[in-house]
């Protein structure tokens, strides 16, 4: 055919910006929308987006990876999930739905801000594909698992889950509240595309479709590779917007953004990926632990792509390294003990094997988290059930919501120089916890708009100091630590929601 | 301390429903976690920029309905039938571009109808631009996913139409590198007399906040404005000019303005299952209109060989009006 290339238009079609005759400039991109970034009006149309496409391009593709990953879907439509796979797949299946499917709609309303409130027209055309993309990964992610509905109650969290007060799902909704839906168009497209989306949804979409197809959940493993490769380009919307600040005087709040969003993504996926990987995925099926692939995706990739645009490594990166040995596992010690608040059945994954498998990979964990597991695997063996499952709730951090975690290993690695540790502590700045931020923490571990969830967890003693006892026997405190922010509503009784089907 | 719960055939949301849902309903209702009736829609501070933002012009519109997730697209689209639909007609375009290229078609157009299409055609992407823009904040306003999804295929549309304007105005550049094709359209936006109807309409309505306002500005002027003018009256006049490649791409577009119009409709049905919202959507169409009529007058007032396309096309504005349930303004 006798037609065009597209680099012989494409850059008609992005020369869209004008100056308004009609309304003021202020009305047509308030700050609150589109930022107030010292950037001249001229630099903005030169951002150039590294990935491009055409809309005509765009929607033969995206046809043809539909057809491929409805197709496998169809083709294993009869296939008893539960019956062929193991169980610790199928709470991997719920947690991730449940965290994932309607935070993949939003993320579209996010991508159409880009549209309306992005000064640089290449960026609002990106938005514009990239908030189709968010369409389709939510439309997939509730249709997929919609079929697993009435056979298993526990799945219809992947279209509820996100509006309930799950303690789980208030952190994930004050993160993407905090970093996807309320910041101006720019910062956003440097937390959620740059630090969110090249940095650690690899670790989900890439690191589970291995493992799914391990567990020879084909038609997961198809749909999130699928999902992957639209993540792939629009994930480079914030690329640009970030070497356009650095070339325009903003380095340090780029960098801000950047250490804000890594730290909050960090603690997120611990949970979301770091407990399935490591403990509910069967043994024979995992393709590499947590860790392995944090080096790989995050502590490589991830800070050759900073680095490459003249960042830094966030402040608190010797911390972060360290977290990475340990921060899951306190969580998953969490989480399991708290089981009656999931909505997914949590498997404990400490049989003898695989320890063996967590110490090689961890080496230290047996002394450390497994004498947690000893004492709760004591417990049950007497029949005490009662003791494995505390009756208070944790203390939540009042930034990332997730529960604070400590160990015995910080008490006799770090000794008297807990401070060192103590920017994760100050990542729940207002809470008083037993290692008090210090004040660099504070400052860099909340930002400015990073504030307490409004519908707030109530918050009560962890049982993460890991002893024994402590597991076992949780003490408690009464209320909210003083120094905690008052919620801007009202507590109530109905927070921790409960979603049983066992 | 576990108590069994039953399992569903569907979504908790939805066993109500005797139908059994379709696809279309299982992936597309009910998924604003921040229009679940909370005090503020966000979990960020309540005194924060776009808390404030989403409730003065979204949860405080003066056009309430306490069901808005009831909404449904009348055409269902989902993502991977939209793709489909579109894909199907974008092979279509590509084989007119083919074909009329075969037929050089560009280089046989009169200096006079170049002229025509230097004014009043290839400047139109910053037209079609400020509706993709407009309609993208509809995605993020609407208060249920299900018109959420009808503003972001009609603003996946606006891109296409800007894309296939590019195309064409890189065409006739290479055809006719003495004009000013692909480097005068921004002045023309900016400065000639017939687009500044248009160009006031789609400024203004890009800055009415209020989502429902946002909406009866877009979809029940601008939209049905640039089908009846840029579109529909610039395809009649292209045929009589022997532009039969702009006529059969203009008429490609006024598909997707059919699809606007019906979802229009709809959302205005909805919104008029509550009486009291009768007298505000009128009060916001009488105050657009006028807007919607001058930009036609004056842009289609400049295309040759259609005398009655002005008149025409704000008579077909006030028809979309009053089919859609209000009454007819007089511009
Ligand atoms: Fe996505
Ligand atoms: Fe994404």
């Amino acid at each position: 055919m006798a037609l065009l290339e597209r680099s012989e238009w494409y850059d008609i079609a992005r020369r869209t910006e004008w100056t308004p005759g009609y309304v003021s400039d202020d009305e047509l991109y308030p700050e609150g929308h589109s930022g107030d970034y010292d950037i001249p009006g001229e630099a903005w149309s030169t951002y150039d987006e590294p990935y491009k496409i055409s809309y005509r391009e765009y929607v033969d593709i995206q046809r043809q990876k539909d057809a491929g990953a409805y197709s496998v879907k169809a083709a294993l439509e009869r296939m008893d999930l539960r019956s062929k796979v193991d169980p610790g797949w199928i709470s991997t299946l719920k947690l991730h739905y449940g965290a994932v499917s309607v935070v993949e709609y939003n993320a579209g309303l996010m991508e159409s801000r880009f549209v309306r409130w992005a000064r640089s027209p290449g960026m609002r055309n990106m938005g514009t594909f990239g908030m189709l993309d968010e369409i389709r990964h939510a439309q997939l992610q509730l249709f997929f698992p919609h079929e697993y509905v009435p056979t298993d109650r526990q799945f219809d969290w992947a279209h509820s889950g996100m509006k309930s007060n799950n303690w789980g799902i208030i952190a994930g909704r004050h993160f993407f509240d905090d970093m996807m839906m309320t910041r101006d168009a720019v910062s956003t497209s440097i937390l959620l595309n740059f630090a969110f989306e090249t940095g650690f949804t690899n670790l989900q979409f890439i690191g589970l479709s291995s493992d799914a197809a391990n567990a020879g959940d084909f038609s997961f493993s198809k749909l999130i590779q699928s999902i992957q490769s639209d993540e792939a380009r629009h994930a480079q919307i914030g690329t640009p917007m970030l070497a356009m600040m650095i070339e325009n005087g903003e380095k340090e709040r780029a960098q801000r953004l950047v250490d804000v969003a890594f730290w909050r993504s960090w603690k997120l996926f611990t949970i979301l990926t770091g407990i399935p990987m490591d403990y509910y995925i069967p043994l024979d099926k995992r393709e590499g632990s947590f860790k392995e692939f944090m080096q790989e995706w995050i502590v490589t990739q991830f800070v050759n792509s900073l680095e490459d645009l003249g960042l830094a490594k966030p402040w608190y990166w010797d911390i972060f390294l360290a977290d990475i040995d340990e921060h899951h596992h306190g969580q998953q010690l969490g989480t399991w003990s708290w089981r009656p608040t999931l909505w997914f059945s949590p498997a404990a994954g400490v049989g003898p094997d695989e320890r063996d498998w967590l110490e090689e990979k961890y080496p230290g964990w047996n002394d450390t988290f497994g004498k947690c597991w000893d004492a709760i695997i004591e417990n049950l063996k007497r029949g005490d059930i009662g003791r494995t499952v505390p009756g208070t709730l944790p203390i939540i951090c009042n930034m990332s919501n997730i529960p604070i975690r400590r160990t015995t290993r910080w008490s006799t690695t770090g000794g008297s120089t807990t401070s060192a540790r103590s920017p994760i502590a100050g990542s729940s700045s207002r809470t008083r916890s037993a290692t008090p931020p210090t004040k660099r923490s504070l400052i860099a571990c909340s930002p400015a708009r990073s504030s307490p969830p409004t519908s707030a967890v109530c918050c009560s003693t962890w049982a993460s100091a890991c002893s024994a006892t402590a597991v076992a026997t949780p003490t408690t405190t009464s209320g909210c630590p003083p120094t905690s922010r008052v919620p801007t509503r009202r507590r109530r009784t109905d927070r921790w929601q409960h979603s049983h089907s066992r | 301390m576990t108590e069994e719960l039953k399992p569903l055939r569907t979504w908790s949301h939805l066993v109500g429903q005797r139908r059994r849902p379709s696809e279309y309903e299982i992936v597309s209702v009910g998924l604003l976690w921040h229009a679940r009736g909370e005090t503020v829609p966000f979990e960020v501070e309540g005194a924060s920029f776009m808390n404030d933002w989403v409730m003065r012009y979204r949860d405080n519109s003066a056009i309430t309905h306490d069901d808005w997730d009831s909404f449904r697209d009348p055409d269902e689209l989902v993502y991977r039938t939209y793709n489909i639909l579109q894909d199907g007609q974008e092979s279509y375009v590509d084989g007119l571009l083919d074909q009329y290229d075969n037929e050089g078609h560009d280089e046989s157009l009169s200096g006079a109808w170049l002229d025509v299409l230097e004014a009043l055609y290839t400047p139109g992407r910053y037209l079609v631009h400020t509706s993709q823009m407009a309609s993208a904040y509809l995605v993020h306003m609407a208060p249920a996913s299900t018109i959420c999804n009808c503003a972001a295929f009609q603003t996946a549309d606006a891109l296409r139409w800007v894309s296939r304007i590019a195309y064409r105005t890189a065409s006739l550049a290479k055809a006719h590198p003495d004009r000013s094709f692909g480097e005068s359209e921004r002045a023309t936006w900016e400065n000639a007399p017939a687009w500044q109807g248009y160009r006031e309409l789609m400024e203004r309505a890009l800055v009415a906040y209020d989502w429902a306002e946002a909406f009866v500005a877009l979809n029940l002027v601008a939209v049905p404005a640039i089908s009846e003018g840029y579109y529909r009256a610039m395809a009649l006049s292209a045929r009589r000019n022997d532009d039969t490649l702009l006529a059969l791409m203009a008429e490609a577009a006024l598909r997707d303005g059919d699809r606007a119009r019906r979802w229009s409709q709809a959302l205005v049905g909805h919104m008029l299952d509550v009486e009291s919202n009768r007298a505000q959507l009128q009060e916001w169409v009488d105050a657009w209109a006028p807007y919607g009529t001058s930009a036609i007058e004056a842009f289609a007032g400049e295309l040759p060989d259609v005398p009655d396309r002005a008149a025409a096309g704000s008579e077909a504005l006030r028809r979309a009006h009053s089919s859609a349930g209000l009454a007819t303004s007089d511009g």
